[in-house]
């Protein structure tokens, strides 16, 4: 069911005005939304200068005779100065704030057609403050006078943000149509993209927390602290935004960094601390890495965000703090959650908006945008510009599109690639040599870290339980040939690689084939290697 | 019952498939779906003087209905049994309340007893039958079908300012008869109805002169009508074409920013033009007679050229009751039409 829709404006003194049968031949804005064939109001918040009541009356009984179902509230306001703006500003404020507005059930629309420009400026300043909940709408004359026509309206919602421009002028033209929290950049994946699109619909909408998941590297503080910058445009958000990593929090220490602790509360507590909830007071937090935080921890946070108080350590006064939740983690919670770790009632508190962010591998077409993007962020911060050579850039995109390029840190390593290639680029100019040079480093990283973490997981990802049964010299041996079949294209391009060395020699005729020999001996396939 | 899909693009495609649909269902208790309402216009969708008549529909017939937003594409209405009563129907934007009357009638003419409508909205807009034009042309037509329509002018209601009144009464037809219209019977005395409300001094002169160099007819067949009643400010040039058997009406609209000789000329025009040809049915009242015939006892008429909508309704009473509609091509472009009907 559509929801009844609200109009409030002003009764405008001169623009509606008319009190014999000759106003009909003007356009009378209030009127006019009433004349509207595709437009049906249920309900007229009128604001009436005390001086205007005849004209008031006339404007009822027309807009009673255009629309019946149309039902009329007048409000009386006065208006010493309606030049005035805080005069006039404070008026309209009162009566927004006298208004019980459901906006679950109602749909709002503010009239700014009518009024002085003052009291328009206000009106559209009580919408884009969200005092008035409302969307809003402006009247225009018909275009052609001759024919019969009740003249043009446009519905404007200030959440969409095109109208940011609005709100922003200094933003660059380019960015106008793209979504603030990209930062600039012009993404093209279209599923990254309609993430970002839901993202700041609720980040709007809603000042629940949030949650954002996804790899290291994926951008997850860059969102929180964008969502922030949105927010604060928007006037969501009066205070700062306070950023904490909670893997670097151990102990009486991460009790006291988050929640303050008074004078001497433990040894070393020289000094009585705020903590950064206490920071974060009408502003927001971003906790990243959620997951890594202790039990305790957890148990105080979780009063905070139910109750809006807390107790610094060593206190018994609890401290209060209104501060709007972003969280963000790579870990998998529910199965924190299982295995006792995470609380599950904190989950369910910060869960409510939960935003997977996908990693770089699983949006390549973004990596041209991005590397706009980060030599553009080069030469702020450093005042250097850089550019690519043409061949420099086919090769870099080639590198960084590959199969073989894990891109573990995501956008972490790509910007740091392009800080460095822009770094050693001869004369501000990228070429080739350079990037060839990045590519290798990249891959000796990317295959130490895999080493360093272990890489015999893989046994247990492909052999499950069995895994435990092989013995340490086997199970190296596998890991390494597992490691190459995932990153070969076909099982005949792992088996050259693998065998390379006899293969030369002995030019051996089926790589494969041997390949496949082995896999067998543990009872695997090609296919249950590609899984 | 099976379910009639319509397809609202077709014929005409504007708000008059919509209209006879409704007044067809209500009166037949057949239910139907519309699609594509409006497809082809500029604003597709319901538009509030369709959703009025959906309603008021709906109101006479305990119709479920499905669908009934502004904007709308898609309409579902299962009509109930037609409910005989007192109902006030408003239409808003100044918007025809003589086409809501189009589309409850219908159903009225065949419920238990008669019914009182209080009808608020325009009263006279150019795109719809004038008050007068049914008073004068269509009810008297309702009365040889054997039901009986009678309207009253409480308030006239002319685009911009609306909230005209009418007070209709509609009694059904017990005894329904076939209505047969081949010939026009002798000619009575011809008027020239003009109102001018709210506007300057001289305009029903400068329309009768202009009526006159057409026309030819004597002073005495002048009429002004008092429309001081009016909220705002309306011109309506109403010439009454009596004959025994069929008295036509032609409507001009005054409008702004045309002259008023130019309204008057133009409507003199059409009435000359009816004097000069033989059906007694000019095209407004073909749009009128085919559905409630089709729903009373049937009968024939000649027509002058049918219109798209007399059509499109040609159209909607075929898909509600089968083929009960003949048309007979009579020269000159006059087609008679013979209808089947359901008594």
């Amino acid at each position: 069911m559509v929801k009844p829709k609200i109009l409030l404006g002003l009764l405008g003194q001169a623009v509606d005005g008319g009190l014999d049968e000759s106003r009909w031949e003007r356009w009378r804005p209030t009127v006019s939304l009433f004349q509207q064939e595709d437009l049906v109001i249920d309900r007229l918040e009128l604001l009436v200068q005390r001086s205007e009541h005849r004209l008031a009356k006339v404007i009822e009984e027309d807009i009673s005779a255009l629309s019946p179902e149309t039902e009329i509230r007048r409000h009386q306001v006065h208006f010493d100065d309606p030049w005035d703006f805080a005069e006039v500003y404070a008026v309209l404020r009162d009566f927004a704030d006298g208004l019980a507005f459901d906006a679950e059930r109602e749909d709002y629309l503010v009239h700014i057609t009518t009024g002085t420009h003052v009291a328009q400026i206000c009106m559209f300043l009580l919408t884009e403050t969200r005092h008035l909940p409302a969307r809003l709408v402006q009247t225009a004359p018909p275009r052609r006078k001759r024919k019969p026509d009740p003249g043009q309206y446009a519905i404007i919602d200030l959440d969409l943000s095109r109208y940011d421009q609005l709100a922003a002028r200094f933003a660059a033209e380019r960015e106008g149509t793209i979504s603030f929290l990209k930062a600039g950049i012009e993404t093209r994946s279209a599923t990254f993209n309609e993430r970002i699109d839901e993202i700041e619909r609720v980040a709007i909408r809603s000042t629940a927390p949030i949650l954002l998941t996804g790899p290291t590297g994926v951008g997850k503080t860059r969102l929180a602290h964008r969502i922030y910058e949105l927010r604060r445009r928007q006037h969501l958000v009066a205070g700062g935004f306070v950023e904490v990593n909670c893997a670097t929090l151990r102990g009486d220490q991460a009790m006291s960094a988050l929640f303050g602790h008074e004078r001497g509360a433990f040894t070393g507590a020289l000094e009585r601390r705020e903590g950064l909830l206490r920071t974060a007071d009408g502003g927001l937090l971003f906790l990243d890495e959620v997951g890594e935080l202790g039990l305790d921890e957890q148990a105080m946070l979780l009063r905070a965000l139910e109750e809006g108080t807390f107790l610094p350590l060593g206190s018994d006064a609890p401290a209060s703090s209104s501060f709007q939740l972003i969280c963000g983690t790579n870990r998998n919670l529910a199965e924190r959650v299982r295995d006792g770790e995470f609380r599950e009632d904190l989950l369910a508190r910060i869960d409510l908006w939960t935003f997977p962010l996908p990693a770089l591998r699983e949006r390549l077409e973004d990596v041209e945008p991005n590397l706009e993007y980060e030599l553009e962020r080069y030469a702020r911060d450093t005042g250097r510009r850089v550019t690519f050579n043409r061949e420099a850039r086919a090769r870099f995109l080639d590198f960084a599109t590959a199969p073989t390029s894990t891109w573990k840190a995501n956008f972490r390593d790509f910007s740091a690639a392009l800080t460095r290639m822009a770094t050693l680029a001869p004369g501000g100019r990228i070429n080739a040599e350079v990037v060839t040079a990045e590519a290798e480093r990249l891959r000796g990283q990317w295959s130490d870290l895999e080493r360093s973490r272990g890489s015999d997981a893989i046994v247990e990802e492909v052999l499950g339980d069995r895994a435990a049964e092989l013995d340490r010299f086997d199970r190296v041996q596998l890991a390494e040939v597992l490691h190459q079949c995932r990153g070969a294209r076909s099982m005949s391009a792992a088996g050259r690689e693998l065998f390379a060395q006899s293969r030369a020699r002995k030019k051996s005729k089926n790589d494969a084939d041997r390949l496949a020999k082995y896999l067998a001996r543990f009872g695997l396939t090609w296919t249950d290697v590609r899984e | 019952m099976t379910k009639i899909r319509i397809d609202g693009r077709r014929g005409e495609g504007g708000g008059q498939i919509l209209r006879s649909s409704l007044a067809l269902a209500a009166a037949t208790g057949t239910p139907f779906e519309i699609t594509n309402i409006r497809g082809g216009r500029k604003r597709p969708g319901l538009l509030r003087q369709h959703l009025t008549a959906v309603r008021a529909a709906a109101a006479v017939c305990g119709a479920r209905i499905e669908g009934d937003e502004i904007g709308s594409s898609g309409v579902k209405f299962e009509p109930g049994e037609v409910r005989a009563g007192e109902y006030e129907f408003s239409v808003g934007t100044a918007g025809s309340a003589m086409l809501v009357l189009q589309t409850v009638l219908p159903p009225l003419l065949r419920a238990a007893g008669p019914s009182e409508l209080r009808l608020g909205g325009g009263t006279h807009n150019p795109s719809a039958p004038a008050f007068e034009f049914l008073a004068r042309t269509f009810a008297p037509m309702v009365g040889r079908m054997g039901g009986e329509l009678a309207l009253e002018l409480v308030r006239p209601g002319f685009y911009p300012a609306g909230g005209g009144e009418v007070n209709v009464r509609i009694v059904p037809a017990v005894d329904p008869r076939p209505l047969v219209l081949e010939e026009r019977g002798p000619e009575g005395r011809h008027v020239v109805e003009i109102g001018a409300a709210h506007l300057p001094a001289g305009i029903a002169d400068r329309e009768w002169k202009a009526v006159q160099r057409v026309l030819h007819w004597s002073p005495d067949a002048r009429v002004d009508v008092d429309f001081s009643e009016s909220r705002g400010p309306g011109n309506v040039l109403t010439i009454v074409l009596a004959h025994e058997h069929v008295t036509e009406v032609v409507t001009g609209f005054g409008a702004k920013g045309v002259p008023a000789e130019r309204v008057a000329r133009r409507a003199a025009g059409v009435a000359k033009r009816y004097l000069a040809a033989r059906a007694p049915v000019g095209m407004h009242l073909a749009d009128q007679l085919l559905v409630p015939m089709a729903l009373l006892a049937g009968g024939h008429f000649d027509a002058l050229p049918p219109s798209l909508h007399t059509t499109t309704n040609v159209d909607v009473v075929r898909m509600f009751l089968g083929d009960v509609v003949e048309s007979e091509d009579l020269g000159r472009g006059d087609v008679r039409f013979s209808v089947r009907g359901r008594v």
